[in-house]
């Protein structure tokens, strides 16, 4: 065994560079894997690790608030109970600390219970004395917090923060709208049991599979408690992973493709080079190797390349992407793996050395099978099937003989095509993730201001310079009217609205009278609407409207709770309703020039965002994860492209240097070699376009389908872009590789010819 | 002055014990239209001389000109631009690129960048006057040892060198394909080339002005002072070219 490490150890070091190439490969493939697992990993197991840390209870119930012992006695009667804990949760107050203020503060008062449902990741939890607050770690990275700190609410009082909390029952301020805090039933409600009256009840489960009979019983004896929401701590999970789901798949799948690639990559390599040495092949065989030990020595020099330079490509895919992953975690109130990512980032060293070792065994085992007379005559490079003209110059003779070995030319194109179209499906996510943050085009919105101005102005708006249309808009937040439980919000028009806002229509179809509606699929899904079905809406007046549903839209906005009308019904019901104009302009419309002339009407206009302006954060982290990602693939292209440059130019050297001794110099190799890095970019830059196109896009976009109809398609100047990047890299792979072919022999290679 | 000069060329293969000086001071001249034929046995260094003659290896010591130019510590670049502009190269086993015609082969000198403008053209004409037309579009497979060593000889005068240099152009040949071979090779010095052919083929000391062996690494004449064979030779021919 110590002979075959030395003897495979002295290979190595007579092919130096051969070996650097093969280890810069192997970490540039380790390189995204590492960072694809960094960030699955951290994503998959992200919620199963919070909820552990924070103990975040197995069902969370929300009512009406009740007094402490009604609604205990209703618990303590539950099966499968283990622990119980109570809180009142007061929604929509206003929080102020370090210059910021939000008017959407959600104050937790613990009230019963040792089980709080929160992991302290900072400072220490309440005592009960006076003057303490736990914030949750968004808000406090939001708004600078640190144990210490005060924070005011509600005009009043200011507490002390003693400690930061993270609780993955939903994603964090600021993604989540509420900023949550915490506080101790003790130092806020003395002397009135207003406090006491906990409207959450969280529930801790002996055996989490039966949570379905104790929700059942739950639900039984929930007589009298109002508006009971349940939600379980699987149902959490869900609603967390759906959005993780689409990067966690794209993240597998190109991880997978870059593996692949490198693969066949160093497949292909280690064929070339086992075709090279045929004859010394042949010659071991002759003297009695048996093809078991070529080929062991063939693996161990495989493992001696490929496990230093896995490690490293891993490390630092996974330190590269580190900092992005854990922001994207904290965004999801997830926590990072930390050393728990060591094992699957050591599984997938073992596969990729696995792989490695398996693509560079297996030319030199099938080559040391054959009869050593067969392998000492099969050294030479078999003649292409080409006509034997010689037009194009040395650039077409470079294509030709990237083209003779027809396998490993489609190899290296579809690993290049595969690589770039992943980087164009990765620009174009992060530009679609950008525009959801920036553009409200991207949701269906078609007007770009507001104005809280009278609907009598609207020709006035209307003949400002670079102001296209201008109509009114009301909004009415409402719930419905069998669920009251459930918010929606009623968007009206007086006119057809999809010259406005054009959310794609899902099933069914438009608005046409005032009696009908069309709903978002976050409110048919929560409502079971479907065209033909009635809403009811319970406004805030009291009155209650009924409209036909006649069409189901994908909206991003709230969650697609939403409703698009006629206004006639809900200026029956108020007539001193107030719309805002909703204002569509020009292309290139002068903006500050038309903001100055609304303000002069008497409303300065509001810019339209898109449907997650307030996450534009998280957007902004995700769009800076997916370029990272896909210059990591990039980085995977140039390698391919260089490999396969490098095995051409080993197998082909005979012919370089016969050439370079008729007098060609680097610039004329140069030329040959990109004739062979043409033969492989320019077919997978086409079809990259089309698998990003066909493959890549649709697939991703149906996996969003069930939230929104995602405009998803790299755009013109990505295509551009990611064409002329496969160009530059072409042209690096054949200055990197000139440079080494013009610095070998020019007698080794004729001898070898 | 001659085409060709080299002095105290000194070139050794391996280190240490293992080491072997396969060139020890050899000095050559090669004048225009002269063909010089180097001797030797397997390992004496015949085409290590060639090699630093023609720029495709460097000595450890000593000096080699070539058309009045210094080969010896040129650059890459300059060493390209010489073998392009004055020296051809005929090898044993011809070096035509399987996937290109014979003629794609001649052609593919004058499609490196500083070729002759002319190269191209020329390529053609050699082809017709070695008689290579009606074979000129065969893939190298389907052509004879002979065929092949004809087109590697146009490939090799196709920038119309000063200098050419043959290793073994008859070794992979028969007699009567060698004999050919051997009869251009005296015409192409004939128009005033040099050349220095290294071989193992007694025929082609036939076509040689001189016959130089290499003996413990110097090249040493194989005919004695008045121009009578030596032991090398074979019967009844004088090694020195009738004037």
């Amino acid at each position: 065994m110590t002979g075959l490490v030395r003897a495979a150890y002295a290979g190595l070091r007579a092919r130096r560079g051969r070996t650097a190439l093969a280890a810069l490969g192997i970490a540039a493939a380790a390189l995204v894997v590492g960072t694809g697992t960094t960030v699955s990993y951290g994503l998959a197991t992200g919620f199963e690790r919070a909820a552990r840390q924070a103990d975040l209870p197995d069902v969370i119930a929300r009512f009406d608030h009740r007094s402490l012992a009604s609604v205990d006695e209703r618990v303590r009667a539950l099966p499968n109970l283990a622990g119980r804990s109570y809180r009142r949760e007061f929604l929509g107050q206003r929080l102020a600390a370090n210059g910021h203020e939000t008017d959407q503060g959600a104050i937790d008062i613990l009230v019963r219970g040792e089980r709080r449902g929160y992991a302290i990741v900072r400072g220490r939890d309440l005592s009960g004395a006076d003057g303490e607050v736990v914030v949750e770690r968004g808000l406090a990275d939001a708004w600078d917090l640190a144990p210490g700190s005060l924070i005011e609410f509600n005009r009043g009082g200011r507490l002390r923060v003693v400690g930061i909390a993270v609780s993955p029952d939903n994603v964090a301020y600021p993604l989540a709208r509420a900023a949550r805090v915490y506080v101790d039933v003790r130092q806020i409600g003395r002397g009135t049991d207003w406090f006491s009256r906990p409207n959450v009840a969280l529930l801790w489960l002996r055996d989490r599979s039966r949570a379905d009979i104790t929700l059942a019983q739950a639900r039984a004896v929930s007589y009298g408690l109002e508006d009971l929401r349940l939600l379980t701590r699987t149902g959490i999970q869900v609603l967390l992973g759906q959005a993780a789901g689409i990067v966690l798949a794209l993240l597998s799948a190109f991880s997978l493709v870059a593996l692949l690639g490198a693969g066949t990559m160093l497949a292909a390599g280690a064929q070339a080079d086992v075709q090279r040495r045929l004859p010394a092949l042949g010659v071991q065989r002759a003297l009695g190797f048996t093809p078991g030990r070529i080929a062991a020595l063939q693996a161990t020099e495989a493992a001696l390349v490929a496990v230093p330079a896995a490690a490293i490509g891993l490390a630092a895919g996974a330190l590269a992407v580190a900092g992005p992953a854990a922001d994207l975690l904290a965004a999801l109130n997830e926590q990072p793996p930390g050393g728990a990512l060591v094992l699957p980032l050591a599984g997938c060293l073992a596969g990729v050395v696995a792989v490695v070792c398996a693509a560079a065994t297996w030319p030199a085992w099938r080559a040391a099978r054959r009869p050593p007379a067969e392998i000492l005559r099969g050294g030479d490079v078999a003649p292409a099937r080409f006509g034997g003209g010689g037009r194009g110059g040395l650039v077409a003779l470079g294509a030709r003989f990237a083209l003779a070995r027809r396998g490993r030319w489609a190899a290296s194109v579809a690993t290049v095509a595969a690589c770039a179209g992943i980087v164009l499906l990765m620009l174009g996510l992060a530009s679609l993730l950008e525009r959801l943050r920036d553009d409200p085009g991207t949701v269906g919105k078609r007007y770009q201001l507001t104005a809280r101005l009278d609907p009598s102005l609207v020709p006035a708006v209307e003949r400002i310079p670079g102001v296209d249309a201008a109509t009114p808009r009301y909004a009415v937040d409402a719930s419905d009217a069998f669920r009251l439980g459930e918010p929606l919000r009623l968007v009206a028009y007086p006119g057809d609205h999809t010259a406005f806002e054009a959310p794609p229509l899902a099933a069914g179809r438009r608005v046409r009278g005032p009696g009908e509606a069309e709903v978002g699929l976050g409110l048919a899904d929560a409502l079971g609407l479907r065209p033909g079905s009635t809403m009811a809406a319970q406004l805030p007046s009291g009155g209650e409207l009924r409209f036909k549903v006649v069409g189901v839209v994908r909206a991003l906005e709230r969650e697609g709770r939403l409703a698009w009308v006629r206004p006639d019904r809900l200026l029956a019901d108020d007539p001193g309703l107030t719309p805002s104009l909703a204002i569509r302009l020009r292309p290139g419309a002068d903006r500050a020039r038309v903001d100055a002339a609304l303000s002069a009407l008497g409303a300065p206009p509001q810019a339209v965002g898109g449907a997650t302006t307030s996450n534009a954060a998280f957007l902004g982290v995700l769009a800076a994860v997916l370029r990272g990602v896909g210059l990591a693939v990039g980085l995977v292209c140039l390698y391919a492209l260089v490999q396969a440059l490098a095995v051409t130019t080993r197998e082909r050297r005979g012919a370089v240097a016969l050439l370079r001794a008729c007098g060609a110099d680097s610039a004329s190799v140069a030329r040959l070699l990109a004739g062979a890095a043409l033969a492989v970019a320019l077919p997978a830059a086409v079809l990259a376009v089309v698998l990003e196109r066909v493959a890549f896009a649709p697939l991703v976009a149906s996996l969003a389908a069930g939230y929104a109809e995602l405009p998803l398609g790299a755009a013109p100047g990505q295509v551009l872009l990611v064409v002329a990047g496969l160009g530059v890299l072409a042209a690096l792979a054949t200055a990197l590789v000139a440079r080494r072919a013009g610095r070998e022999p020019i007698i080794a290679g004729l001898r070898e010819e | 002055m001659a085409l060709v000069q080299a002095r105290g060329l000194v070139r050794t293969f391996g280190a240490g014990r293992a080491a072997r000086r396969v060139l020890d001071g050899a000095d050559l001249d090669v004048e225009r239209g002269e063909i010089v034929a180097v001797l030797g046995r397997s390992g004496t260094g015949k085409s290590t001389l060639l090699h630093l003659l023609g720029g495709l290896d460097r000595p450890e010591a000593g000096t080699v000109q070539v058309a009045g130019e210094q080969v010896t510590g040129a650059s890459e670049r300059r060493l390209s631009a010489l073998r392009r502009r004055h020296l051809g190269f005929v090898f044993q086993f011809f070096h035509l690129l399987p996937e290109l015609s014979g003629e794609a082969n001649v052609l593919l000198a004058a499609s490196v960048r500083g070729a002759h403008p002319d190269a191209a053209a020329r390529g053609r004409a050699l082809v017709d006057r070695l008689g290579l037309r009606p074979v000129a579009g065969t893939l190298p497979a389907q052509l004879s040892g002979g065929e092949q060593q004809r087109f590697a000889i146009a490939r090799a005068l196709v920038n119309d060198p000063a200098v050419v240099l043959a290793d073994e152009p008859t070794g992979n040949l028969d007699a009567e394909a060698g004999a050919e071979v051997l009869r251009l090779l005296r015409g192409v010095a004939d128009e005033g080339r040099a050349l220095v052919v290294v071989t193992h083929d007694p025929a082609a000391t036939a076509i040689a002005d001189r016959v130089l062996s290499l003996v413990d690494g110097r090249l040493v004449a194989d005919a004695d002072a008045e121009g009578r064979l030596t032991s090398h030779a074979p019967e009844g021919r004088l090694w020195a070219r009738d004037p």
